[in-house]
């Protein structure tokens, strides 16, 4: 079969017309000007990911049923899909193709499902080898800390993380309310950090029982001691008995300390340390009253909590300024003015200025102002710069001084947990690169995400598998005519009278089904996930099955290059190029 | 997303000579696997006497017959016959003729096997005109495209020929048109034919990039977008009478299907209004009799 055939005198020709062989001699891929090929690209959710979480691939695993396969595909990037499931801004969903033609994917509700399903199939971590003999140290256990924990210990180093508070965490514990995250959840993510091996010591602070020259055993330093310390407003009053930080109330309250506040609390400022204290407060059976300078639109905090505030009656008033807290002891009358709003200032946002002569006054029993957190410094080692209130660091995290790195809050004015947990995983590479003499920056660039910021240490860990184009997939590359509009499934909330009740989590996690008919709506953007569409339509047979396997693999003997496979791709996982000629 | 599924079996070989992209060559490919090895498909002349290779090769796996343009529905019949006649009432008997061997040629052929109600399957791969030697039109090219006989300064005048309306005026027990953008509805399709006695006719709607002017990548987009400006409907008759459309939840104006190929770029916008009104008719011609 699939020679060509030569009759070599006429009594060789069959007495018929009939054919005697087939035409797989003839290699029609000669006639190819363009060569289709398989070639995964990068996803516009992971590319915005600031933790860099393998996104539509976790998705393909959820919707074909394979929790523990999505659960451990998370983790290669980020030991903290219970808390990011959670708590994350979700940048991911605002950037996914889904937005343009529907609604975006609940990525966050898909990530929290499994990392609440696939543990109860998954057997605990298991240790990662024999360490190097190389050590670790990491002042803080927050985020930052912890991800660059889980991932050195994942790249075999002895890591030992100092904490100063009693329990590990940081802001996880210390500044998130446990009915946004509840301490189950954040434990047991914790403890599979522990459980690779990593020491975390707590009751350690840095300065203070600490200090850099006591860590000569330790070939590298990771610092990520967060941003703890409030900004104050600079009034008359603020330093006085009833008056609180934001951020020290919730570290009471995350502490289980009790605090006398009396019923009427008035909160200045507006973004998340605010409306948390809000909202801890009225489930502490209280009023809650939020002041804040600008209008709701320029309000820095997370749309979504601003709205649960709002419906669990917190008030918020707005373009009003405290200028001082009246009375010493006892009730608090606070002397505000009010203000509008000028043109744009460097945040993009409208500056508000004060109106001549409107002072008012708000009466409140206790006051607690969250005007934004700073980092405190005073531990800060010689040789660490500063600037613009935060730690200086290079591309790769490394500080003025050697060995030394810094990230998290610390070093970064993007506070939220996923961009803590992006930069944990940079240090870690970049500790792994120092360490074994490599150039950190060249490693980091080569593992960026799309352009990056965004990194993956997948490919660092596992060199040459799936290996993508850092092109980011946009929605004129996808083919709709595969997909039907479907409602974006969400987490149901309790109801409001229950939610004040206590601190018990607002929001429940998706059942199987749902989560599996919202796994099935992603487009899954430049990852196959083998519908064979290129299968059924080629027209030359030429997509290589083995067995009833997909095999990812083109016949280039017989392909023509006519690109329908290219086309009817609904997820842009084909790619074409010209042929040479 | 749903997956289409689609028999595993490859009847339709490597190395054929269909150009690339070719509309027919993939429904070629799916036919063969839903009718399976035991089919004797008779060719009369068309791009399909060609592409599955030259004497003394083919790329078929199934029995092959070649026959003149005018005897397709003949040839088949003998066949018929002939295996009748040997007792082998297993074996498939079709016919895969083009638009030009259907339409126009073969349709004496075809009409007289239809009024004996012939046992077989008869499959018309529409392209739309005489492509296979050069893109000349037939009476299955559409209102107002160019061929190389209907230039440009005059293009087709007239609609096409409503071959549907024609085999179903003959009573045949089944008549059912299809495309191959959807692989599932075609293969159910000729399943569904292959288990009915008497004449069965397929009206199989094939995009020829060379002959439409249009990219070869956009075969199964044109293929699809046909059925949802409702140019060519998917629907079934059985019996002559009984009407089931398939209905595409996504309809668009014909523009969108029209603009995609190089045969239609000389229509001016009252051209294209023309041929709209063409389609809502012809639409609405077909509801009627589906609900009757």
């Amino acid at each position: 079969m699939g020679k060509q055939i030569t009759f070599k005198r006429e009594s060789e020709m069959p007495m018929i017309s009939v054919s005697l062989g087939d035409m797989e001699w003839n290699k029609t891929g000669a006639w190819r000007t363009q060569r289709p090929f398989y070639e995964e690209k990068t996803p516009p959710c992971s590319a915005a990911c600031p933790a860099g979480n393998d996104i539509s691939g976790f998705i393909l695993k959820t919707a074909k049923g394979d929790w523990e396969g999505a659960w451990n595909l998370i983790r290669e990037e980020n030991p903290f899909p219970g808390v990011c499931g959670r708590v994350c801004f979700h940048p991911c969903e605002s950037k996914c193709n889904r937005g343009s033609f529907d609604e975006p994917i609940a990525i966050h509700a898909l990530e929290r499902f499994v990392a609440d399903f696939a543990p109860r199939l998954s057997k605990k971590t298991g240790k990662a080898g024999e360490k190097r003999k190389e050590k670790v140290a990491i002042i803080g256990s927050g985020p930052a800390g912890m991800s660059s924990a889980y991932h050195l210990a994942r790249l075999r180093y002895d890591v030992t993380v100092f904490e100063s508070f009693p329990l590990a965490g940081g802001m996880l514990r210390m500044g998130i309310p446990s009915y946004r995250l509840p301490r189950d959840v954040l434990d047991r993510e914790l403890s599979n950090i522990e459980a690779l091996g990593v020491e975390i010591r707590t009751g350690i602070s840095l300065g203070e029982h600490l200090k850099l020259e006591d860590l000569k055993d330790y070939q590298a330093i990771f610092l990520s001691t967060g941003a703890h310390r409030s900004r104050g407003l600079h009034i008359q009053g603020e330093k006085e008995k009833g008056v609180l930080s934001g951020l020290d109330l919730l570290k009471k309250m995350n502490l289980s300390k009790r605090i006398k506040m009396g019923e009427k609390i008035a909160i200045i400022g507006g973004g998340n340390t605010a409306i948390d204290v809000a909202r801890s407060v009225i489930r502490l059976g209280k009023k809650a009253t939020i002041l804040y300078r600008r209008s709701r639109e320029e309000m820095p905090a997370f749309e979504d909590e601003i709205l649960e505030a709002l419906e669990e009656g917190v008030k918020i008033r707005y373009l009003v300024n405290p200028i001082r807290v009246g009375q010493k002891d006892g009730p608090k009358r606070l002397e505000c003015l009010r203000m509008e709003l000028s043109e744009k200032d460097e945040s993009g946002r409208r500056r508000p200025v004060p109106i001549p002569h409107s002072n008012l006054f708000i009466d409140a029993d206790y006051v607690v102002i969250a005007a934004g957190e700073e980092i405190g410094a005073s531990f800060l080692p010689e040789g660490a710069e500063k600037r613009e209130g935060i730690v200086l660091t290079r591309r790769d995290g490394s500080t003025g001084i050697k060995g030394v790195f810094a990230g998290g809050d610390l070093a970064s004015n993007q506070r939220t947990v996923a961009h803590a947990i992006g930069s944990g995983k940079k240090a870690a590479m970049a500790i792994d690169a120092f360490l074994q003499g490599k150039d950190a920056e060249e490693v980091i660039i080569q593992h960026l995400i799309g352009e990056g910021p965004s990194l993956s240490i997948f490919g660092y860990l596992h060199p040459g598998e799936r290996l993508r184009n850092p092109h980011v997939v946009t929605f004129e590359e996808l083919n709709m005519d595969y997909f039907e509009p479907a409602k974006r499934q969400g987490e149901s909330k309790s109801a409001v009278k229950e939610r004040i009740k206590g601190f018990n989590e607002v929001s429940s996690t998706l059942s199987e089904g749902v989560a599996l008919e919202e796994a099935e709506r992603c487009f899954g953007c430049g990852t196959c996930n083998e519908c064979e569409n290129c299968y059924v339509f080629c027209p030359d047979g030429s997509i290589l099955k083995r067995e009833e396997l997909f095999s990812h693999q083109v016949d280039y003997d017989y392909c023509k290059g006519c690109g329908i496979c290219f086309t009817e791709c609904p997820r842009g996982a084909i790619s074409l190029k010209e042929e040479a000629k | 997303m749903k997956k289409i599924e689609i028999p595993p079996e490859e009847n339709l070989g490597h190395g054929h000579l269909a150009c690339a992209g070719c509309g027919a060559a993939v429904a070629m490919r799916l036919t063969l696997k839903a009718l399976g090895e035991k089919t004797v498909m008779v060719f009369p002349a068309s791009c399909w006497s060609i592409v599955p290779g030259f004497w003394p090769y083919s790329s078929y796996r199934i029995t092959a017959v070649h026959a003149g343009f005018v005897t397709g529905a003949a040839t088949a019949s003998g066949v018929r016959a002939a295996l009748d006649v040997r007792g082998d009432d297993e074996t498939l008997v079709a016919v895969w003729a083009g638009d030009g061997g259907t339409f126009d040629i073969g349709l004496q052929a075809l009409s007289g096997a239809a009024e004996r109600n012939e046992d077989l399957l008869y499959i018309c791969n529409d392209n739309e005109g005489y492509m296979n030697t050069g893109t000349q039109r037939s009476s299955a090219t559409p209102l107002l495209a160019w061929t190389t006989t209907t230039p440009v300064m005059q293009p087709k005048e007239n609609p096409k020929k409503d071959i549907m309306a024609i085999m179903a005026d003959h009573h045949i027990p089944y008549a059912a048109t299809a495309t191959i953008a959807y692989p599932e509805d075609l293969i159910r399709k000729l399943e569904k034919a292959k288990g009915i006695q008497g004449t069965r006719f397929i009206h199989l709607f094939s995009p020829c990039p060379p002959g439409w002017r249009m990219p070869s990548e956009q075969t199964i987009k044109i293929s699809r977008l046909a059925v949802r400006s409702r140019i060519f409907p998917l629907y079934e008759i059985e019996n002559g009478r009984t009407y089931t459309i398939q209905e595409e939840s996504h309809v668009v104006p014909v523009k969108e299907y029209l603009k995609l190929q190089g045969r239609f770029s000389h229509l001016t916008e009252k051209d294209i209004e023309t041929t709209q009104r063409n389609v809502d008719d012809t639409w609405e011609r077909l509801q009627r009799r589906a609900r009757c």
